[in-house]
């Protein structure tokens, strides 16, 4: 099976894209380390407050001009990075690969799902309309205008590198902001690509900017008074720690979260279609997705229940782990051996707490001589109860734990009684059934026989409870009303 | 075993531009059916096109792209090689055994990714019937 080329194939210095410039940084270095192979694929800068400060001020020279560009040219720049993507495409989807884990298929799928909300936004001219009633009352008219406020922050997870600050970058921007964006300091290489495609589509310098960094940045960012909102993806702690901070110093946010996602299993599925579904909800990405299964909830007699958890094991059983440049690989490493770590200890606590071990994937076997540094395989549990620590918390990793429920009505509060509501799914062919969870389902993505609940470019990318803190989403139509303020104009001609 | 979709699509590639390869020694040979044998190696390129236009329009990490197949690659090792001795119809009795696979192939990768990667099954199919399409027009030759 063929091994794809590596994009990168000598370290990279990773710099500041601060007003149109690459600009060093004067903050220590930290490695950028391919969680597969161990080697050394870049650095990156861990930068200063004052490099931030410099960011902002470039994004705050090249506002007004902005804001004051006919959104059709705004729009215009969008359609010319969004042709470089499409060119790039095979490139950026491998750097992913290199710098995450994830597999090509996986990287490719991040890159198409970036590229969507590029292509979204290039409809600013519609998207940022406003509204208007004529004659509220006898020759008096009142209209909406949608204006941009600024300069936003917008911080990226780990786990899509490419994908997840374009969920909110283009709408930023098309929208007449300006944008300071700052990657996971793990993984900087494709937002780095992403910024030399802006230069080279000729965005005006301080219109996008990228400065790497962490904690230093991130606190800045939140306290900024050159900042007008922020978007986040990350943990739950974090999220609320930046939404609290965005509300002390009076920004917009929209701080996405973590999450358990419950995945119902009804008798009534569609075997054959949602066993190679549950691989991909449960392991795919190696489970660091907000949106990946974790436990896995099944209604059904015995005979099913025991006929349903054995193909999942087998099928579990058969996945190919390994670097994800190699094609016929399935599954990559977890991002780092902390994470590995923190992973291992949340399965070896659900042997404590009495869950049976069906399959143990802290040992895998991994195709390729590759160091096993950030390799798991597949771990599922049964015998799960909902207290359980494997079932209430956040893992973000391969782990599966099977819940068995009595009934939809079980199986539904149990899933509404997490304090996460990220991307719940029933697999089943029973509309009654679909249309039940759909209704009470206390979940932002809901998914019926879809495992992933990954909201396309034009809807947003909702969230309840611990997984989401905000009013507005990131995506389509409500992250143009995140990035714009509504202006209400009452005229009438004396 | 190929269960990736990135693998089938490179298989469905590589069985693509080998049977461009085939058709266009065919063509070479062949001076009589020259124009209808280098249509087909065209066509296999554009079917790869087609073939990569689908992959890479709908691949997302919603769908099950490591999940979705399972190929045994070992029984898609075809021989696409001509030798330069075969008759006319002898070539084409060839030919025409090459087509019966790869629209196996289709057939069948179609199958096991139906529902699942939307697009790519349609466009695996649609390539299956300009296949049997193809196989008409070989055995039209062949009877005429």
């Amino acid at each position: 099976m063929a091994i794809l080329r590596e994009p990168i194939s000598e370290p990279t210095a990773v710099r500041n894209y601060i007003g149109g410039e690459w600009v060093e940084s004067s903050g220590e270095r930290r490695d950028i380390v391919n969680p597969a192979t161990g080697q050394v694929i870049g650095s990156v800068p861990i930068s200063t407050a004052s490099e931030f400060d410099s960011a902002v001020a470039a994004a705050k020279d090249a506002f007004w001009e902005w804001r004051t560009t006919p959104p059709v040219t705004r729009a215009r720049y969008l359609h010319k990075l969004r042709a470089l993507l499409e060119e790039n495409f095979e490139e950026l989807s491998r750097v992913q690969t290199q710098e995450h884990g994830k597999t090509i298929d996986e990287s490719r799928g991040e890159t198409r799902r970036g590229i969507e909300n590029v292509e979204v936004a290039c409809g600013i001219p519609t998207l940022q309309m406003g509204y208007n009633l004529e004659d509220i009352a006898s020759g008096i008219d009142e209209y909406v205008i949608r204006q941009p406020l600024g300069v936003f922050g917008i911080i990226g997870p780990f786990n899509f590198p490419f994908m997840i600050p374009l969920w909110s970058a283009p709408y930023a921007v098309a929208t007449g902001n300006c944008v300071v964006i700052k990657p996971s300091s793990e993984v900087p290489l494709s937002q780095m690509k992403i910024a030399e495609l802006v230069d080279e589509a000729g965005f005006p310098p301080g219109v996008w900017n990228v400065v790497n960094g962490g904690r230093e940045v991130v606190a800045s960012m939140v306290e900024h008074p050159g900042i007008a909102g922020v978007t986040f993806v990350g943990s739950t702690p974090t999220a609320k720690y930046i939404y609290e901070s965005c509300g002390k110093s009076g920004k917009r946010c929209i701080a996405q979260a973590g999450a358990k996602n419950f995945i119902i299993v009804m008798q009534d599925c569609n075997v054959e279609k949602t066993v190679p579904a549950m691989m991909t909800s449960f392991f795919g990405n190696a489970g660091q997705r907000c949106l990946s299964g974790a436990n896995m909830v099944v209604v059904g007699d015995d005979a099913f229940y025991s006929d349903f958890v054995d193909r999942i094991v087998t099928a579990a059983r058969r996945i190919v782990v390994g670097y994800g440049l190699d094609e016929s690989v399935q599954m990559g490493p977890v991002r780092d051996r902390d994470k590995k770590a923190r992973i291992v200890r949340y399965i070896e606590s659900g042997l404590e707490e009495g869950a049976k071990l069906l399959l143990d994937g802290r040992v895998p076997q991994v195709r390729g001589d590759l160091p096993h540094t950030c390799f798991l395989g597949p771990t599922i549990f049964e015998n799960v109860d909902p207290q359980m620590r494997i079932a209430k918390e956040e893992i973000f990793g391969p782990v599966m734990s099977i819940i068995r429920a009595r009934n939809l009505d079980a199986a539904i509060d149990m899933a509404n009684a997490s304090t996460f509501g990220n991307g719940n799914a029933i697999f089943t062919s029973n509309g009654a059934a679909a249309r039940e969870f759909r209704y009470r389902a206390v979940s932002g993505n809901v998914g019926i026989n879809i495992g992933i609940v990954a909201p396309m470019a034009f809807f947003p990318f909702s969230g309840m409870k611990d997984s989401f803190f905000g009013i507005l989403h990131t995506q389509g139509q409500e992250a143009v009303r995140f990035f714009t303020e509504s202006k209400v104009v009452i005229e009438r001609w004396l | 075993m190929i269960t990736t979709a990135s693998a089938a699509i490179g298989l469905a590639r590589r069985l693509e531009e080998e049977s461009a390869g085939f058709y266009q020694a065919l063509s070479k040979h062949y001076p009589e059916h020259a124009a209808t044998l280098a249509a087909f190696a065209s066509d296999n390129r554009k079917n790869v096109q087609q073939i990569e236009r689908a992959y890479y329009g709908v691949i997302s990490d919603a769908l099950e792209g490591c999940f979705a197949f399972n190929l045994d690659e070992a029984a898609w090792e075809i021989d696409f090689s001509h030798s330069s001795g075969q008759s006319v119809a002898q070539a084409l009795a060839r030919a025409m055994e090459l087509e019966v696979k790869i629209i196996d192939f289709y057939t069948l990768a179609a199958q096991q990714s139906k529902g699942l990667m939307a697009d790519v099954p349609r466009a695996f199919l649609a390539i299956a019937r300009r296949h049997e399409d193809r196989l008409t027009k070989i055995q039209r030759l062949v009877g005429g």
